[in-house]
């Protein structure tokens, strides 16, 4: 797999800064902060998870880590890029090529088979169809659904199809993994599964992940965990990793 | 994202379009459909003129007592008896007469001149009968002059008498049997014998002229409805045409401003009524795109409600690395495939209609030459139809496109 973004990063290995982050929704006359003034470094190679109860602004931090939304105030800078000085188009492929989500509920095509949903994002990325569809059957053999490939996501299970949104997640090798609440739909031991596969991407193949969750058994897994009250960042631990 | 990916994902999506697409497919098939089936009898007639204009010759000029400006279709407003007096040479002063065949004869353009008359009378034959038309003709002249082919017989010869030359659709359908050569039919009483069968459809009978003044009591001797000359050359057509207008001017005593006779072509003819009849289809065509339009609104509002539908897979096409002309492209593509489908159908449909049309719309004379739906109005009626898709898929595809990728993927 290749490396498609060379930007450098920081001297100290910082892959992605926060920098007094405000996230302001406007609810008719009343203005409602969701992030209030976030100052946060992650590191190339961290496994963060961001923690807290609903409503604390983890999921607008999410949103804005993942590209998806821009600050109201503040900058984020992804591999030293303000990414509110991207036009659409090129936060479109800067995101498409740094960033993997990981969905709660899975977010795939449900007209789409698991190898079209895995085609889709180097599709996007107009990549060669041959070597597209050949990096898309090794990842979605290598998570143990060779036999599941024209299957569509209605008839897989809950875990078959997150293991799907992994290997589309996956299949463009990015350097950040964001995944949101990635075992809230599953069973336990499924989600054990699915939380061990990150854990692996992580310590073997270096990836860097960042992990909403509400499940604090979760967080035992991450180096770093961030906990948000009220849009406000009230700890952040470094953990010692528990080997699985 | 590369087009024929895009395609491939606007295909996907209107595969699993709900019942609503194919239902909006409907309105763009109706559209279609009946554009091609006026379209395609509209082309039936102007093939029919084509032939008729070949059979016509180019070398015929009929001149006919009174004036109307049927050439172009203008009614001079102070032209007395101008519409009254076409073809039928009454009382009135102005007809046609010995005088004027002698002044065309004066003409060295003109090779024949033959004079007719015409009338509707009774004919019967084995007890059952019924009005035809009938025309009196120059027998040596009319047999050079006309354009009918005989199927049966011969034509009328100059030594005839009480024999008569009938056309094909008065010979097969008109009597309880057909008729066939040397059977007797009575006219007005007086019986005639049946020496030439027309090769054609036509309920008419043509008789000798000198017969004709004795069965059509009521025209005057030497008077003729119609005078039709063959010139020599075709390429003189609208010289002659002025030629003998200016000469019969001189002789009748009149002006341009009061002229009593109007001079046509068989040229003239078949124009004015291609004129006529291709802006009759034009008008129906216009109809038919009103139909056409209300099937575009309807894909409009189609692919709102599937942008809206599909709102939450726009967001994770855009999390995954969609730009917005991706989504654009996409539903431009979809829209498009609607209209196509639309199209096809469409065409189908069409044609299906056009080959029933001319036996719905049984003897009128515009589906007389049949329906033709060429290559061209299929072509054109798919590119249009996809055209109408991608303008009315085109707000809803924008809007689309330019959902916030945060907002797109919260939507349920």
């Amino acid at each position: 797999m290749t490396k498609d973004q060379n930007l450098p990063e920081n001297e100290n290995g910082v892959l992605l800064h926060l920098e007094d982050v405000w996230k302001i929704y406007q609810m008719g006359e009343v203005e409602v902060p969701a992030l209030k003034g976030v100052t946060v470094e992650i590191k190339k190679s961290d496994f963060v998870a961001i923690i807290g109860a609903s409503g604390s602004g983890k999921s607008t931090m999410m949103n804005l880590i993942g590209c998806l939304d821009i600050p109201s105030k503040g900058r984020i800078l992804l591999k030293n890029q303000d990414i509110s000085q991207l036009s659409e188009s090129d936060l479109a492929t800067f995101r498409g090529k740094t960033i993997g989500f990981i969905f709660q509920q899975y977010n795939l095509i449900p007209t789409m088979t698991a190898f079209e949903n895995v085609m889709l994002p180097l599709e996007f990325q107009e990549i060669d169809d041959k070597i597209a569809s050949k990096r898309a059957k090794e990842i979605l053999a290598f998570l143990g659904l060779a036999d599941k490939i024209h299957h569509r996501p209605s008839q897989l299970s809950g875990g078959q199809q997150q293991r799907v949104s992994i290997a589309r997640c996956l299949v463009t090798d990015p350097e950040i993994i964001l995944a949101d609440e990635p075992t809230g739909a599953l069973d336990s031991v499924t989600g054990k599964n699915i939380i061990e596969m990150l854990h692996r991407f992580w310590r073997e193949e270096g990836k860097t992940i960042i992990m909403v969750t509400h499940d604090q058994n979760l967080a035992k897994y991450a180096n770093t965990t961030i906990e948000l009250k009220d849009g406000e960042i009230i700890r952040i631990q470094e953990n010692e990793v528990n080997e699985i | 994202m590369k087009l024929n990916k895009c395609l491939k994902h606007a295909l996907n999506m209107v595969l699993h379009s709900p019942l609503r697409s194919w239902l909006t497919i409907i309105g763009i098939v109706i559209g279609v459909g009946s554009v091609i089936a006026i379209v395609s009898i509209g082309e039936g007639m102007e093939q029919s003129l084509t032939e008729q204009l070949d059979d016509l010759g180019m070398d015929l000029i009929t001149i006919t007592p009174g004036f109307s400006r049927g050439g172009d279709m203008r009614f001079g407003p102070d032209r007395e008896g101008g519409q009254a007096a076409e073809g039928q040479a009454t009382d009135d002063e102005t007809v046609l007469g010995r005088t004027d065949v002698q002044a065309l004869r004066g003409l060295s353009d003109i090779e024949l001149i033959d004079t007719q008359i015409r009338g509707n009378v009774d004919a019967a034959y084995l007890g059952k009968s019924g009005s035809v038309s009938l025309t009196g003709v120059e027998q040596k002249v009319w047999s050079q002059i006309t354009t009918s082919e005989i199927r049966d017989g011969r034509m009328l010869d100059s030594a005839d008498q009480n024999v008569i030359v009938i056309g094909g659709g008065l010979a097969d359908n008109f009597f309880d049997r057909p008729l066939g050569i040397n059977k007797v039919i009575t006219i007005e009483d007086s019986a005639f014998r049946i020496v030439g069968i027309l090769d054609d459809q036509s309920n008419s009978i043509i008789m000798p002229l000198q017969m004709a003044y004795q069965i059509l009591d009521d025209k005057e001797k030497d008077v003729y409805d119609s005078i039709i000359v063959k010139i020599k050359y075709e390429d003189d057509l609208d010289a002659v045409v002025e030629k003998i207008e200016n000469k019969l001017m001189i002789t009748r005593h009149v002006t341009e401003n009061d002229k009593d006779f109007t001079v046509t072509s068989s040229k003239q003819t078949n124009e004015m009524r291609g004129e006529m009849m291709s802006s009759v289809s034009a008008f129906l065509t216009a109809i038919a795109a009103v139909s056409l339009l209300v099937g575009s609104v309807g894909i409009s509002n189609t692919m709102f409600t599937s942008v809206l539908e599909k709102t939450k897979e726009i967001g994770i096409m855009k999390a995954i690395g969609a730009r917005n002309r991706d989504i654009l492209t996409i539903f431009l593509f979809h829209a498009g495939l609607i209209g196509l489908a639309g199209g096809i159908i469409g065409v189908i449909f069409g044609i299906i209609l056009s080959g029933v049309m001319p036996s719905l719309m049984g003897g009128l004379p515009m589906a007389r030459g049949g329906t033709i739906v060429s290559v061209d109005i299929i072509i054109i009626a798919l590119s249009v139809s996809v055209l109408v898709g991608i303008i009315a898929g085109f707000v809803p595809a924008y809007q689309g496109s330019k959902l916030r990728p945060v907002d797109a993927l919260r939507y349920e």
